[in-house]
Parts: C-alpha cells; sequence; structure tokens
C-alpha cells in the first residue's frame, strides 16, 4: 500500500530557482503562489508577499527595540494574544501592534493620561499612523495547505517500546483485513483466529487493540453485523461519561469549544446555544459559569439540545435540561432550555428552531458531524440548517484521522494506528487517579467505535472520521470561514491538561488556527471554530 | 553590540536569499519574545508558535517515517527510512527485517538545535532537514527528542543522547550489511544538537561502544571569554552575545558559567580526550558569519591536537542556519560533504 507522493515538494539535489506553488481550488481556480520552501516549514507565506513581510520584520525589530525597560518584550508578548503563527504576514501584524507601548489597552503600565518623553531618539519610532491597522487575519480555508497533502493524507505513526513482538500481531491483522478486501474469506478467517493466539501473548494496550479489531474483522468476516449503536442510547450515554472520566479528550474539546463560544459571546446580552449532540449536557455548566463571571455580568441564556429518541421511557433530554436549569438558578444566570429529538441532524429545519431576535447563536458540534456522511446529502442540509440559523460561531469538534476513505483496507489501517495511540494513551494515563470500572467502560466506548469502522458499510457506518484538513475544505465549500482559537486558549488548554491530564504525553497542537489534542506527536483530535463568510 | 539594528538588518539580508533572511528573523523575534530577562521562558507560548509535523509512514519524495515512543522515559525518537530501499507495506515499516543484507546503510543519529531551548524532532524545520538527509546522505535517520532547558538542565540533553544511542544500537533493523552485524552509526547534530553530539561521542568512546563519526553543524560551543569574532559578529547576522549566554545559563548548572565542560569542551575544566582511542572522526562545519566561529575553530584545533581526524568545513559566507532551506550553494555543499564524509568510511569497512 505505498503511495508515492507524485507532487514533488522539495527535492534535496536541485535548487529551484522558482520556489512558487499553485494551489489551486476545487472548481479549478489558481488561488496565490504559496512560496513551497516555507510550506513544507509550516508557513503560508506567498511569494509575492516576501518584501511585503521582510518590511514588516524590520518594523517589528523596531517596535522591540523600542520598548521601555519595564515593560519587557516577554512580558508583553505573553500579554498580546496570538494567532495561527503559520499566517506570518498577519502574525507580525498582530505583534507590531501588540508591543508598540501606545497600543496596550489590556494592560497599561503607562497610564494614559501622563505624557511620556522617551526621548528624541524614540520620536522617529512610528506610530499608528504609519503603521497600517492590522488586517483582518487570512482566513481563506484553500491557503492553508498545499494542496498535494490533502490528496495524499498522512499516516502518523507511534510505535510503543519498538512494540517489536506487537509487530506480528500487526502484520497479521493487516494480512487478515487484506485478505478480507479480496473477499478471500478463508484466508481471512484463518488469521483472525491467529490474531487470537497471538494477542494472548501481549500485554497492556497491544492485545486490548488487537482483540477489538480481531473481534470487528470476525463480525465482517462471518457477517454478524453488530447492531447500531444508538439503539442504547442510555448506555451510550453512560460509556462517554467513562470516557470523559478516564482521559482528557472530551473535556479538552468541551474547553476548547466554551473558550471559542465564550468569546464569540462577548458584549451580547442575549444568547442561545444549539448543541448539536446534548448526551449527558456535561460541557455546559462550564459555560454557564465563565459567562456567570464574566465582566459586566451573564447574559441571557438560551439552550437548545439535540439528541437521538430514547428507548425507555424517560424524557431523557429534558431531565438533562433540568439539571441545568438548577445548576443556572444557583449562579445567577437566566436560562431557558428546550430540547428535540431527531434520529438525524438531517432530519432538523431552521423553522423547527425558535429564533428571536437580538440573539447571537452559537452552534456546538462534538463528534457529531463525520456521522452525517454516512447518508448523501446530509451533511449539506445540515451545514444548510447552520447557515439558515445564522450563528455568531459554529464550534466543531472531530477525531483527526481519516476513517472514510473507500478502501476497506486504508480504513483499516489507519484506525488501527489511531486506535492504538488512544489506548496507548488510556494505558499511560493515570495509574491510581482513574478506576479500572472507567478504564474499562472507556475501552468498551472506544471498542464500538472500532466496530462500526471495520465491522459495518453503507449507513451503519456512522464513524466516518475526516480529519481537519478534509473539513476545512468543506467548510470552506460551504461558505464559512474559520475563526481562529489563539494562544490564550492554548495556554490554558495546556494548563488543564497538567491537572487533569492524569499522565504524560499529552500535547497540545496549534494547526492553521485550530488546535488539537495528541498523544505524544500523534494529534488525535481537533477544535476548529467558524462563521459565515 | 556591533552596528544598530537597521544596518545589521541590511548587511544580513545581503549575504543570504530573502526567504532564509526571512526565516531566520522570525525565528529570532520570536525567540526573543519567549526569552525572559529573569532566566525564566515561555514554554507555552514557545510550543504554540513551532510549527510541528507528525511522522508520516506514507512515503513522501521517498522517505517515510514513524515516531518511536520509549514508556519508561517518555522519549520519542522519530525514524526516517528511505522508501526505495525499504519497502513498506500496508503504510508500516517491515520492521522484522535490517535495513539491507547486501550494503552498509548508514543510520545517523540526528540531535535537533535550538540552543538546547527551542525545537523538537518534530518541528517542521527539523523533519524536513531529516528527510532530506536520508535522500542525500542515504542514510536512516533518527530524530532524537531529547529534553531541554531550561526545565531540564544538563545533563539531561547527554543522557538522552546517550540512551537514543544505545537503543539505536540494539535495533534489528536498522543493522545492515554483508553480514549484518551491526547497527553503522553516525552522530549528528546542529548547534546545540552538536554539543549534544561531542558529548555522547565522548561517552561512546569510553564505554566501547562504536561511532562511526561525528558531524557538527556550526555546534554550541562558548567559554568565560569574549573571543575575537564574538565580539565583531556580535548582533550582526541574526544572533547577539547576550542571547548565547542566556542559553548558558538556561543549560548549565545554576551558579555554573561558562568554562563549564560542557560548554568549554577543551577548557581547562574539561577532562582530555587524547587518550580515547574510539572517539571517531568528525567533520566540523563552520558558518563564517556565525559569532561563535572561533569556538568551533578552537574546537577543531583540540580536537587535532588531541589526535583526532577531524575535518573541517568553513563556508565563508554562511551564516547560521543555511541549511534550513536548499535554496543557497552552502547547502549543496554541505549535503555533498556529509555524503562524502560517510560514505568514504563505508568502502573501509565493507572490505573487512
Amino acid at each position: 500500500m505505498k503511495r508515492e507522493n507524485n507532487f514533488s515538494s522539495c527535492s534535496s539535489s536541485s535548487s529551484k530557482p522558482n520556489n512558487k506553488m499553485w494551489t489551486s481550488s476545487p472548481d479549478g481556480e489558481v488561488v496565490d503562489d504559496v512560496d513551497e520552501l516555507f510550506a513544507v516549514l509550516g508557513y503560508n507565506l506567498k511569494s509575492s508577499d516576501m518584501a511585503d513581510v521582510a518590511q514588516k520584520i524590520q518594523q517589528l525589530e523596531q517596535v522591540m527595540g523600542s520598548v521601555q525597560q519595564n515593560a519587557d518584550v516577554s512580558h508583553l508578548a505573553s500579554e498580546t494574544v496570538h494567532y495561527n503563527p503559520s499566517d506570518l504576514s498577519s502574525w507580525l501584524d498582530t505583534m507590531i501592534s501588540g508591543l508598540n507601548p501606545d497600543f496596550t489597552p489590556a494592560l497599561d503600565p503607562i497610564p494614559k493620561t501622563s505624557v511620556i518623553d522617551f526621548g528624541s531618539d524614540l520620536t522617529a519610532i512610528p506610530g499608528e499612523a504609519i503603521y497600517p491597522p492590522t488586517k483582518k487575519p487570512r482566513t481563506s480555508p484553500y491557503l492553508s495547505l498545499p494542496s498535494e497533502q490533502v490528496g495524499n493524507p498522512t499516516r502518523p505513526v507511534v510505535l510503543v517500546d519498538s512494540q517489536e513482538n506487537g509487530i506480528r500481531l500487526v502484520h497479521t491483522l493487516m494480512a487478515c483485513a487484506e485478505a478480507v478486501q479480496q473477499e478471500n474469506f478463508t484466508l481471512a478467517e484463518a488469521l483472525v483466529k491467529n490474531v487470537g493466539f497471538l494477542a494472548v501473548s501481549q500485554a497492556g494496550a497491544m492485545r486490548k487493540v488487537a482483540t477489538y479489531f480481531a473481534e470487528a474483522l470476525a463480525r465482517r468476516i462471518y457477517r454478524l453485523y453488530p447492531t447500531s449503536n444508538k439503539q442504547d442510547t442510555a448506555f451510550s450515554d453512560l460509556l462517554q461519561m467513562h470516557f470523559y472520566e478516564t482521559c482528557p479528550y472530551l473535556k479538552f474539546a468541551h474547553f476548547t469549544a466554551n473558550q471559542a463560544i465564550l468569546e464569540a459571546f462577548e458584549g451580547k446580552s442575549k444568547v442561545h446555544v444549539i448543541d448539536f449532540g446534548m448526551n449527558q449536557g456535561i460541557q455546559w455548566p462550564a459555560l454557564l459559569q465563565a459567562l456567570a463571571l464574566r465582566p459586566g455580568g451573564p447574559p441571557v441564556f438560551r439552550l437548545t439540545g439535540i439528541g437521538p429518541p430514547s428507548h425507555d421511557n424517560t424524557d431523557h433530554l429534558q431531565e438533562i435540561g433540568w439539571k441545568l436549569a438548577q445548576i443556572a438558578e444557583s449562579i445567577n444566570v437566566e436560562f431557558e432550555y428546550k430540547g428535540f429529538v431527531a434520529n438525524s441532524l438531517a432530519d432538523l429545519e431552521s423553522s423547527m428552531f425558535d429564533l428571536r431576535e437580538g440573539e447571537t447563536v452559537a452552534i456546538n458540534s462534538i463528534f457529531e458531524f463525520h456521522q452525517l456522511l454516512a447518508r448523501v446529502g446530509a451533511i449539506e442540509k445540515v451545514l444548510g440548517l447552520v447557515k439558515d440559523l445564522k450563528p455568531e460561531i459554529l464550534t466543531v469538534v472531530e477525531q483527526e484521522a481519516n476513517h472514510n476513505g473507500s478502501s476497506f483496507l486504508d480504513r483499516f489501517t489507519e484506525s488501527l494506528h489511531y486506535y492504538s495511540t488512544l489506548f496507548d494513551s488510556l494505558e499511560s494515563g493515570g495509574e491510581g487517579v482513574v478506576s479500572d470500572e472507567d478504564k474499562v467502560m472507556s475501552e468498551v466506548y472506544l471498542g464500538q467505535q472500532i466496530c462500526n469502522v471495520v465491522a459495518c458499510d453503507g449507513v451503519d457506518r456512522i464513524e466516518r472520521h475526516e480529519s481537519l484538513d478534509k473539513w476545512r475544505i468543506r467548510f470552506g465549500e460551504a461558505g464559512f470561514e474559520p475563526v481562529h482559537l489563539g494562544s490564550n486558549a492554548y495556554k490554558q488548554a495546556s494548563m488543564l491538561l497538567a491537572l487533569f491530564a492524569g499522565g504524560d504525553g499529552y500535547r497540545v497542537e496549534e494547526n492553521n488556527g485550530c488546535l488539537m489534542l495528541g498523544w505524544h506527536t500523534r494529534p488525535l483530535i481537533a477544535t476548529s471554530a467558524w462563521k459565515l463568510s | 553590540m556591533a552596528g544598530g539594528n537597521e544596518v545589521n538588518a541590511n548587511e544580513s539580508k545581503r549575504v543570504v536569499p530573502l526567504n532564509t533572511w526571512i526565516l531566520i528573523s522570525n525565528f529570532k523575534l520570536a525567540y526573543n519574545m519567549l526569552r525572559r530577562p529573569d532566566g525564566t521562558f515561555n514554554r507555552d507560548l514557545n510550543e504554540f508558535l513551532d510549527r510541528k509535523v507528525p511522522a508520516n509512514a506514507n512515503p513522501v519524495d521517498g522517505v517515510y517515517s514513524f515516531d518511536v515512543l520509549d514508556r519508561a522515559t517518555s522519549l520519542i525518537n522519530r525514524v526516517y527510512l528511505s522508501s526505495t530501499e525499504n519497502e513498506t507495506q500496508w503504510g508500516i515499516s517491515e520492521l522484522e527485517k535490517p535495513l539491507s543484507t547486501t550494503e552498509i546503510v548508514p543510520v545517523i543519529v540526528f540531535f535537533h538545535g535550538g540552543s538546547f531551548v527551542h525545537s523538537s524532532a518534530n518541528s517542521a524545520i527539523y523533519d524536513t532537514f531529516c528527510r532530506r538527509l536520508v535522500n542525500t546522505c542515504k542514510a536512516a535517520v533518527v530524530s532524537v527528542n531529547y529534553r531541554r532547558s531550561p526545565e531540564h538542565r544538563y545533563p539531561c540533553a547527554y543522557d538522552d543522547g546517550w540512551a537514543a544511542l544505545k537503543w539505536v544500537k540494539s535495533i534489528s533493523w536498522l543493522k545492515s550489511g554483508k553480514d549484518v552485524s551491526k547497527v553503522h552509526v553516525y552522530l549528528a547534530g546542529d548547534s546545540s544538537g552538536g554539543n549534544i553530539a561531542h558529548h555522547v561521542a565522548v561517552r561512546a568512546a569510553e564505554e566501547g561502544v562504536e561511532v562511526l563519526g561525528n558531524i557538527l553543524l556550526h555546534p554550541l560551543f562558548g567559554g568565560e571569554e569574549r573571543t575575537e569574532s564574538e565580539k565583531k559578529l556580535d548582533g550582526k547576522y541574526f544572533v547577539k552575545i547576550q542571547d548565547r549566554d542566556w542559553y548558558w545559563r538556561a543549560y548549565l548548572p545554576e551558579g555554573e558559567d561558562r568554562d563549564h565542560p560542557a560548554c568549554n569542551v577543551f577548557g581547562s575544566r574539561s577532562k582530555s580526550i587524547e587518550g580515547l582511542v574510539y572517539f571517531p572522526k568528525s567533520l566540523v562545519v563552520v558558518a563564517g558569519l556565525d559569532l561563535l566561529q572561533d569556538w568551533q575553530l578552537g574546537y577543531v584545533e583540540g580536537l587535532k591536537k588531541s589526535g583526532h581526524e577531524v575535518k573541517l568545513l568553513y563556508l565563508e559566507k554562511a551564516t547560521i542556519g543555511f541549511y534550513f532551506l536548499p535554496n543557497n550553494d552552502h547547502f549543496h555543499c554541505l549535503m555533498d560533504e556529509m555524503k562524502r564524509f560517510i560514505h568514504s568510511s563505508n568502502c573501509e569497512y565493507a572490505t573487512t
């Protein structure tokens, strides 16, 4: 399955005089000449902008040189919020205006009213008149990555402890998957039995992952398809709660999405959050609290929670609503709630939502969008719905993986690596802090996803994860532009990890305005935020 | 500081291509914002700004990579292999076979730069560089994600480097040659990575672990004395002495000065390496516009005086970081030299 990248990025043996790379948008227009050499180093820089960027660098150096001793550069730099360092031009703009001593209203060590004599040398430092106002950050998704990277997704692999013993196991799993792809079920059957033997000799995460994948393969071979996860929502919610307790992924998702929503709600007095996957509503108490504590007081808060129908007789969505109402009341936030039952987000129409004048809307979707890819037209319908609801912000968290390729073997391989890394992270986390029960339930939660990716197809296969790069294109085409998450969110997310991660190895990474949480070097989930163009 | 800011900007712009100037100046300014005068460091902002890339088991330009984590130490090594030489199946490497049973495939253990503080093995600049090394040097590369200061001071980086070397030596799928008897290791590093390579090589020689060669790319050495080059070039080509001092203060044990043996390797406080028979041959690359060149040239002299083989590649018009972009002659010159240095010894060993 080796895939050669035919689009030469940077060849090491020849020096190219012209290092431009033209990226084209899906409708064939050529969009800007991103410098290829910079692109592989992680920066979006147009060749045509280089002279301009060079000038900004010089300006920034001047500004940094002029900063007063007691307001040292590092202090100012950490007070300024940084966004999307890949967009060099905008980052420089932000720094130039952020570090200019005349332009730090937030942390003002120098009282505004006094006249300060910086000395005759410093009168030469240009002020606002000469530095142009900060340009709007570039938000075109097409500029954010070279096109060939989308065509050929990366396969990040993290092996733990060399895993030399595990290699045979992995190879057998892969051989089995290949046999399934080729519909050689006799061979596949023999191999899947072999996996069972090999798995037993493994320890820890490898054994568990192999067992889940083997089971999923067996189901596919014997056509014993698993029943839909959607049927037992109470059990699913329970599993998710345990997953929430065991590892930081969901906490990170909630935290970063809330941060973006909080910022979007700044200065707004009436807000409406629409949660596309209400589950147990554990994301919302923290947001309510943050809104209660914000300067100027909380807004009037309305929450619409969407969830699948429950199969017992409880009105699960309403119960959650009541609990949140109690919390809101205890912190003096005016709160209103409505629960919507829907089998699929694609069944919703904007007319169902009570949109009110003067209300700022935020739409939140955590691990929901990928499910829509199982049905033709569903994602487009829902994005259309989102646009009709005119949100100030759309927050999206998705698994950072490509589990929706057309080739079964590809999906199998990708998911094997992804879930291996996830299981490894669970294994390392929280000795003594996390209960064994929580861990086991988390594994079952992930095991259900594995089963769905490997054993199911068609509309039943709902775990159709796609990487952020693909989502960026989708959202861009649908008429959304990114809202960048900044260094403040990053820093707080890192602190959150230090406090709650219960294990070494979790890392937050900034990626073109989005934040990703991963284990060591492998990003596993990504939070992005969007608004209408 | 020699010259005003503007003079230095124009000066450095004359000697490097514009995109290199932008890249290095950008790092310079960002790093200025991260170092605090009290010696502490804004680690979060550093990681936020650093452009990172995941490993990629799908070959790109004939190179694929994967990360190996040692759970006991939480250290990651990123392994880069040639996909033309080593067929990958299903996007994961064939880790049950050696690199080659017909010829020697050198393994370069690479220590990234960043003055002991910045960058990681998965930083885009170093990931890109290591990929280029695989193709030009026809080698496997293992990039070590050593612990950094100020959180982890001396000797952490050296300990991690040593652990990585031992790990590499123990790996069956990194072996090569007609008798597949061993892993053919070279140590390499730029800036602080060069410094680490030296110290790991010393330890390897002391403990009888074979290293075939050291490649030091404008390595970080220094001392209390202010050399001529430091005075003359202070601030002229992206680097100020003041920054260098900060990084040493962040790396060396508290209270130590720059004559500490980690920094001033041929100074009076350092143990002689004259008796170390198994210390490898070295290729030392010095950039003519690097203010540390006097220390680096002194290092070359020191090696010679200690009876060790060393080749100096002096690139008169090069600044630090010239190898990040393949858009200049120095880059190609470096690649050619490295290739020659690595493969010349293979000819010798292949006959035994």
